[in-house]
């Protein structure tokens, strides 16, 4: 009995010590979840704000933000690509977004889709004009996200491998016909080389890939209207047989290992971004090699068309300080504040169109190629089953380069199951 | 006194885990009953057991149920008998005995996302292994661009990253065995075959079940080396039960169906654990 007793009182401080302990975690944890939420400590009013850039980079910006702002107090956040997408949906799921995040492209869809992203069209139709890459972020003529930077992929040709070819390295491949020449002569000609980067074992970017040919011979996914499938058109069926044609004398393998390729000089022609000019001078200082624009079906026909991409600016609905959010939106976009960030991280160009006439374009060429090429880039619509459609669209482009399916058997199943999943459901 | 002390030492781990551990358990499992778009939480509704007929009529499902297994199948039992022998090998080693038992413990202390990023340079198609190929006037391979050898470039590479642990915890095992045992059986004249087949192995049965269990639980949920190499493809060869519920989460916003399937994964292993566990037992009891 004594025992027991004796225990019991140790038993009940332990309940006590527990009981203490769980009440300073949860005073812990409210503590936290405070922390982000209605005034911040100084009395200023948060904007939370994710992206992806380096700190380093953006944060002389955001200064520069807090100066002209001094009532709001920008808490900003780096994500990474591997996985900000979760981190981002994660936070919607918990109803805690942040005021304003930087968005890719091709994530939009899904969140527009899902009435996630604020409509900001009447907000911003005094930035309208100023800035480019609206289509990528419209939807049935309303804006969900403010552009920010804008990308596209041109042709990187190394004239090494063209001379050995017995091509002309000034020359790059302009049409259909002279993509396929110089790939076929490089791959025959030159030792251990191949002539074109054909992306594979990789589902997700094909369509990024096959989509410039096809787009550049006035063919599309969808019609203008957004409700129809037009993937099993005579001008995709002749992009991607066009396309196919050149898996001979191509690398079969991921975009990574193209670019690696392109840069030990084993291969003569890739499409890649802007981001290979800043990394080629450190890893292959010797090469030698031009940019171009992509090449068009032919001399006078169709257009040198890409594949446009951008890094945009969201501000979800359940945002707390959308008026705050808008107002650091817009302040990001101005070119004084786009231009530090591309010349920090030469990914994407800044979406101001004042921006191209900047002087460092005059003495980077290479550059002022992708600022022509982005002229003729198409974004994916962005369309609420577009994550549907586009995995379609990879899955039957994967068939046909790895040769389960004829081309246009690919194409006519891609446009039956595309058909399926526009119509309405019962 | 004695009684109380460990209930609070366990506390913070006990809170650790309700937290982040069970409370995410059962939140799925309420979850897997629902259509839920993370998009749009306040849309949610019961949808009761909708997910998991979907997840059994999809031929997605079984495609990625089907590659899992065959990952499993092909995983398990040659990391066992690699790390059966390796241990056996480390036991016999009087040399440098601490130099092999790191080096053979090492890879199990990279993570996961390493290892797979050294492996897809040593897969490339300028890379270390087609390299080799090519010294030895041998043809390049698409490691992981070929729908046929993708996914056993992974399974190879899973088995090289798990035997050093493994073969770590059966050389444990080894270790408690007792020396009158094996000098008895030196001294009865048995052969090292025999010694280890009726003394070494009987011994390590416990050992070996565990490390059965272990791995089969990490195989099933192999993701990691997927999404880092292959994400799914080339065709979907590589596409596995996690990987395809990662997608239809993460991707497609099917949150309910997702953890559907990440339930009909729990409900699977569980029944292949039983299984194994029975098997091994019995097996255990015979001998």
């Amino acid at each position: 009995m004594g025992a027991q007793s004796h225990s019991g009182v140790r038993a009940g401080g332990s309940r006590r010590i527990a009981l203490t302990a769980i009440i300073l975690a949860a005073a812990t944890l409210a503590a936290l979840a405070g922390a982000g939420c209605g005034k911040s400590a100084a009395g200023k009013t948060p904007v939370v704000f994710w992206q992806f850039s380096p700190l380093a980079t953006v944060q002389p910006i955001l200064d520069r933000f807090r100066a002209e702002n001094p009532t709001l107090d920008v808490q900003v956040e780096q994500l990474t690509w591997q996985s900000g997408r979760e981190k981002i949906v994660a936070a919607i799921a918990a109803g805690r977004p942040p005021d304003l995040c930087e968005l890719g492209s091709t994530f939009l869809p899904g969140l527009v889709a899902d009435s996630t992203l604020a409509d900001l069209t009447d907000s911003t139709t005094d930035i309208r004009s100023a800035l480019v890459g609206w289509d990528g972020v419209s939807y049935r003529g309303r804006a969900y996200a403010v552009p920010w930077m804008v990308g596209t992929r041109a042709l990187y040709v190394n004239q090494d491998l063209f001379r050995r070819a017995g091509l002309d390295p000034q020359k790059p491949p302009a049409t259909w016909d002279e993509l396929y020449r110089a790939a076929h002569q490089i791959a025959e000609r030159v030792p251990d080389a191949k002539g074109f980067g054909m992306n594979a074992g990789e589902r997700e970017v094909l369509f990024k890939k096959f989509m410039p040919f096809a787009w550049g011979n006035g063919g599309d996914i969808l019609d203008s209207t957004l409700t129809k499938s037009v993937i099993n058109s005579r001008q995709n069926r002749e992009a991607l047989r066009f396309y196919l044609a050149l898996k001979p004398y191509s690398l079969l393998e991921r975009q990574e290992m193209h670019e690696q390729a392109f840069a030990k000089g084993r291969l003569g022609i890739i499409v890649s971004g802007p981001w290979l000019l800043r990394t080629l001078p450190k890893t292959a200082p010797d090469l030698r090699y031009t940019v171009a624009l992509m090449p068009r079906p032919a001399t006078g026909h169709g257009t040198p068309a890409s594949f446009a991409g951008a890094e945009v600016l969201g501000i979800f609905r359940g945002s707390k300080h959308r008026a705050e959010a808008l107002r650091l939106a817009r302040f990001l976009v101005r070119p004084e504040n786009t231009m530090p960030l591309f010349l920090a991280t030469g990914n994407a160009f800044p979406a101001a169109a004042s921006a191209a006439a900047d002087s460092y374009f005059t003495t980077h060429p290479l550059d002022r190629v992708f600022l022509e090429q982005l002229r003729y880039a198409v974004s994916p619509p962005l369309h609420p089953k577009w994550v549907e459609i586009e995995e379609i669209v990879n899955g039957e482009l994967e068939e046909a380069i790895y040769g389960t399916k004829r081309p246009e058997q690919a194409l006519a199943d891609a446009d039956a199951r595309i058909t399926q999943v526009l119509s309405p459901k019962p | 006194m004695r009684a109380g002390r460990p209930s609070v030492g366990l506390l913070p781990w006990g809170i650790c885990f309700a937290v982040f551990g069970l409370f995410p358990l059962l939140y799925a499992l309420l979850l897997s009953f629902q259509d839920m778009n993370p998009l749009r939480p306040d849309a949610s509704h019961f949808v009761g057991l909708a997910n998991y007929a979907h997840a059994l009529g999809s031929p997605s499902f079984w495609h990625a149920l089907r590659t899992t297994v065959v990952f499993v199948v092909g995983t398990l039992p040659v990391t066992l008998v690699l790390a059966y022998g390796v241990a056996a090998l480390l036991g016999r080693i009087r040399r440098a005995q601490s130099f092999f038992r790191a080096a053979i413990f090492f890879p199990a202390t990279l993570s996961m996302v390493v290892v797979s990023l050294v492996f897809k340079s040593l897969y490339a198609e300028d890379g270390l292994m087609n390299g080799w190929l090519a010294a030895s006037d041998l043809a390049r391979v698409h490691w992981l661009q070929d729908p046929r050898l993708a996914l056993p470039s992974i399974m190879a590479m899973d088995i090289w990253a798990s035997v050093g642990y493994y073969a770590i915890l059966l050389l444990a095992g080894r270790k408690t065995l007792p020396v009158e045992q094996l000098e008895a059986a030196r001294l009865e004249g048995l052969t090292a075959w025999q010694v280890e087949r009726r003394i070494v192995l009987p011994h390590l049965q416990p050992v070996i079940l565990f490390v059965v269990l272990l791995n089969t639980i990490r195989s099933f949920q192999v993701f990691i080396e997927v999404f880092v190499l292959t994400r799914g493809g080339p065709l979907e060869s590589t596409l596995t039960l996690v990987y395809h519920l990662y997608e239809r989460a993460f991707y497609h916003f099917e949150m309910g169906y997702a953890c559907a399937i990440a339930y009909l994964l729990l409900a699977l292993v569980g029944v292949v654990l039983l299984i194994q566990r029975r098997v091994l037992r019995s097996a255990e009891v015979a001998a």
